[in-house]
């Protein structure tokens, strides 16, 4: 078994369940889970191989400790997201050519973390993105996908040029000697590594490149949510560690300015990560659509893992790292919660939902446990990645970044309690009274994912390991741990023992709740209400403008989709101009630009 | 891990609550003063817990319950990371982050059970509380995170024990003045005290998180409150006074920083919610960015100090 193996797994899967699924939606559905949850089960298998190499036609791929660790985490989210296809074959538009599509763009994330020549890479990368393209359409909206496939392009043609310009000049198209290997100067250096990072940017969600995310995750289809922002904007960093261990950015800057022992370009990209994180917390704050509502904190979250990755120290590039596990399982869970609350109510709309912990008391467990690790509180796997992201913050003294980190920790706490509070709790409608749990096929992925998030959350060694890995190989400094608790120079962290006081805490807790008189049950209506005598449980629900005195502040923000479509407004009139200029009906016109401009390029040339 | 340490844990949560409990009942007497009253005896505040715990009450479904259990559990486990003057229940637990969100547990819990109950004004209340939160903490981690970059420690006691040595000079309250201020306003929000205590305020209790709760669940609730004060004090102490050298010594200046905080409280008007927010976000947190680069680019407080 060889890297080979496990992408032909996916590559003829995915034209497999094309065919399946003419013949019957349910094989393809089933196709799907096999496939992906085989490639993930023999990621294990080919651990040792690291540092093998494999050419097929023309790629060349190659085993790193970096590219495993991303398949690791791609594969598992594709892996359990799939099962809910199952429930959702007879709801897609095009059956089988989702189940296709869905296959292929693990196929091509796990190609490009595998590739070992840029050719490969940039294929690979295409097929992600095309793949994707195709699915989110299928949803409900046509124009997220066109923004999603523009936004994409940009960083994809930006990342083609540096490419190309790295091939110019190192000769060779192998990722790691070709870009080891760029010896210019600072400026130059600098506009290469912009370029480089830019597709990572906008797949990440970074500001200003942040429009796509939403618009795609809010009208996607439901089962594929979870991947795009478990899975597919975690690519983004993939690129950003290209660019930050493998090109020897901090080398090559050095010789400019530094702050706080950090290169400017790259605290330049940090301060972008800092924005994303203060900009995501704050519409997800606002928004109406629980799904909306969680691409907002991917948004968020792609900056801390974005600062993380690009500090390349011992601490904050592991917290970067585990965050990018924690983060993926956390959300992927979360969005596989509100799914099967859509599956069940055929909405995903905060205001019109309440009360489903009455009818779905699992789903309510695992939404709420994916929460915790997404707020990053103990005993979830997102405790301890926050936890290295702000120690590590804190040993450089990067206030200003610190400042949003913990701006977009606190307010986590306000955007994820709010599905909690007006989806799960509160009045049931009477038109949900008659709603059952998700179906089974639904609850074992939730409770798998639940089981990830709090075992890491415990165990933390458990991905640190491979995580110590991929720093040996970046040639840093490895996270130091002691006997499976963090020991790092200004912190100490035994994740077991703050999880095994929390729970004396609470059999205290527990005990004394026991001991005390019993309780007497009463209905969700028979609530206090100033002497108001209401009858409807709609009336007695609080879902509509959650945080109505924090969102005042910033109602009349300015938005950057916004500005998006007012600069493209100004390109089309641009347009049309030229078009009046030149492009007329009038030869004389254009025979009189045409012998200006060749004037004018003759006069150039002479100097 | 031993079965001493889970026992010292034990009578150590028990001790806070002690402590803290008859400080507020102290304190009780002390607003009352101020504002011409004779106020309650000392040990009312007992009373009236052991009062609420002993009555039968209502329950709104399984998470009203379990909200109420997680929340005290997180609230008495942090206890238990405190460090007073020497004493640890468990060794190398109290990490300044850990011992803030674990504190969250605790919020989380009593915020679900609240709005589990079904009541919108428990809803409403928990928004304020939470929006709130967002506004005191943030300055307040900032300062933190200065304080983690000097002393090149997370731990809560070794910071306290750095500051010990050069008498009151010492206290990060004259290393770090601006810090410091920042650190006693929001002080004052994480208490609930004026004029940042609309969420929970008195005359607002009808729509506050507390509104459906009775008997039992407000009794426990009632420890809740007690322990969250006495963890938020005591981080005041050991971050900004030095903590302790003896139990004695930490007691006292614990209940200085309470008392004055109630002080001030009992004359300050009250901040609407956003008010609150821009409040501090504008001179806490200018202050404690302010603190971060004095002591980031100068090292005045840390390494140039006496």
């Amino acid at each position: 078994m060889n890297l080979l193996s496990i992408l032909a797994v996916l590559i003829v899967g995915g034209l497999a369940a094309y065919l399946l699924s003419k013949a019957n939606k349910l094989l393809g559905a089933i196709t799907t889970i096999l496939t992906t949850v085989l490639s993930f089960v023999m990621l294990f298998g080919i651990k040792d191989q690291i540092g093998s190499t494999e050419t097929f036609l023309y790629f060349n791929f190659q085993l790193t400790e970096i590219g495993w660790y991303f398949a690791f985490v791609l594969s598992l989210t594709y892996g359990m997201s799939a099962f809910y296809n199952v429930c959702y074959k007879d709801k897609f538009m095009y059956p089988n050519s989702y189940a296709m599509l869905y296959i292929l763009s693990l196929g091509g994330s796990l190609g490009l973390f595998f590739a070992k020549d840029f050719i490969t890479f940039f294929v690979f990368w295409e097929l992600v993105v095309w793949t994707s393209a195709f699915i989110i359409p299928l949803g409900k909206s046509r124009r997220a996908s066109f923004i999603y496939y523009v936004v994409s392009s940009i960083g994809s043609m930006a990342t083609l040029f540096a490419i190309m310009w790295i091939y110019k000049l190192t000769g060779t198209m192998m990722i790691k000697e070709a870009l080891m290997s760029v010896d210019l100067n600072f400026w130059p250096s600098v506009i290469l590594f912009m370029t480089f990072i830019l597709s990572g940017l906008t797949k990440i969600g970074i500001f200003p490149f942040h429009v796509w995310l939403p618009l795609a995750h809010g009208s996607a289809p439901h089962t594929f949510s979870p991947i795009l922002s478990g899975g597919l904007v975690k690519l983004g960093a993939y690129v950003a560690y290209l660019s930050v261990a493998v090109f020897p950015s901090y080398e090559i800057f050095g010789e400019g300015w530094m702050y706080r022992g950090i290169p400017l370009p790259i605290y330049f990209l940090m301060v972008l990560g800092a924005i994303s994180i203060i900009i995501g917390t704050v519409m997800a704050i606002k928004q109406d659509d629980a799904k909306k509502l969680l691409a907002f904190s991917s948004v968020a979250n792609g900056g801390y893992i974005l600062i993380g990755i690009l500090m390349m120290d011992e601490i904050t590039f592991a917290g970067g790292l585990l965050h990018l596990f924690a983060h993926a399982v956390a959300s992927a869970t979360a969005f596989l919660t509100i799914t099967a609350v859509a599956y069940r109510t055929g909405t995903t709309k905060i205001s019109e939902l309440g009360g489903m912990i009455h009818r779905m008391p699992i789903t309510y467990t695992v939404y709420l446990i994916s929460i915790i690790s997404m707020a990053g509180i103990p005993p979830m796997a997102g405790f301890v990645s926050k936890w290295l992201i702000l120690q590590g913050l804190a040993s450089k003294g990067l206030i200003i970044i610190a400042f949003a980190a913990f701006f977009g920790s606190i307010g986590s706490f306000m955007y994820v309690f709010r599905p909690l509070a007006a989806v799960f709790l509160g009045q049931l409608a009477p038109k949900h009274e008659n709603l059952k749990e998700a179906p089974i096929m639904m609850l074992i992925p939730m409770i798998l994912m639940t089981i990830i998030t709090l075992t890491v959350g415990v165990v933390p060694k458990l991905v640190l390991n491979f995580i110590v890995d991929v720093q040996a190989e970046a040639g840093i400094k490895v996270v130091s741990m002691t006997g499976g608790a963090l020991d790092v120079f200004n912190g100490y962290l035994d994740a077991t023992r703050v999880f095994v006081i929390f729970g004396f805490g609470f059999l205290i807790a527990l005990v004394l709740f026991l001991l005390m008189p019993k309780t007497r049950s009463v209905s969700l209506m028979d609530t206090y209400t100033s002497a108001e005598f209401i009858y409807t449980p709609e009336l007695l629900h609080y879902a509509h403008d959650f945080y109505a005195p924090f969102e005042r502040l910033y109602k009349n923000h300015p938005s950057t989709l916004k500005l998006y479509e007012r600069a493209s407004l100004k390109l089309k009139e641009i347009g049309l101009f030229v078009d009046y200029a030149f492009m007329n009906q009038r030869p004389a016109t254009s025979i009189m630009w045409i012998l200006i401009i060749v004037t004018i390029v003759t006069i150039g040339g002479a100097f | 891990m031993t079965f001493q340490n889970f026992l010292n844990a034990f009578l150590f949560v028990l001790a806070a609550f002690a402590f803290q409990t008859s400080i507020t009942g102290i304190n009780r007497k002390v607003m009352a003063r101020l504002q011409k009253r004779r106020g309650p005896r000392w040990y009312q505040q007992f009373l009236d817990i052991f009062k609420a715990l002993s009555k039968s009450s209502i329950s709104h479904g399984w998470v009203y319950d379990f909200g109420v259990i997680m929340a005290l559990g997180g609230i008495m486990a942090t206890v238990i990371f405190i460090p007073v003057a020497d004493f640890r229940a468990f060794p190398n637990t109290d990490n300044i982050f850990i011992i803030s969100y674990v504190l969250a547990v605790g919020m989380l819990g009593m915020a679900m059970s609240a709005s589990g109950s079904g009541n919108p004004w428990a809803s409403i209340g928990v928004g304020r509380a939470l929006t709130n939160m967002l506004a005191y903490e943030v300055p307040f981690m900032v300062v933190v995170v200065t304080m983690i970059f000097g002393f090149k420690t997370a731990s809560v006691g070794e910071i306290a024990g750095i500051q010990q040595g050069l008498g009151i000079f010492g206290w990060n309250l004259f290393r770090m003045p601006l810090g410091a201020i920042v650190g006693f306003i929001s002080l004052q929000g994480m208490l609930g005290k004026k004029p940042f205590d609309s969420f929970i305020a008195p005359a607002e209790i009808a729509s506050g998180p507390m509104v459906e709760y009775g008997g039992k669940h407000l009794g426990m609730l009632f420890i809740l409150h007690d322990l969250s004060t006495f963890i938020e004090v005591s981080l005041i102490v050991n971050l900004f006074l030095g903590g302790g050298a003896t139990f004695l010594e930490f007691g006292i200046k614990y209940f200085v920083v309470y008392t004055l905080a109630n002080l001030v409280s009992g004359i300050s008007p009250r901040f609407k919610i956003d008010q609150a927010v821009v409040f501090y976000y504008k001179f806490p947190l200018l202050a404690s960015i302010v603190q971060g680069f004095i002591v980031i680019f100068t090292g005045w407080g840390v390494t140039k100090w006496l």
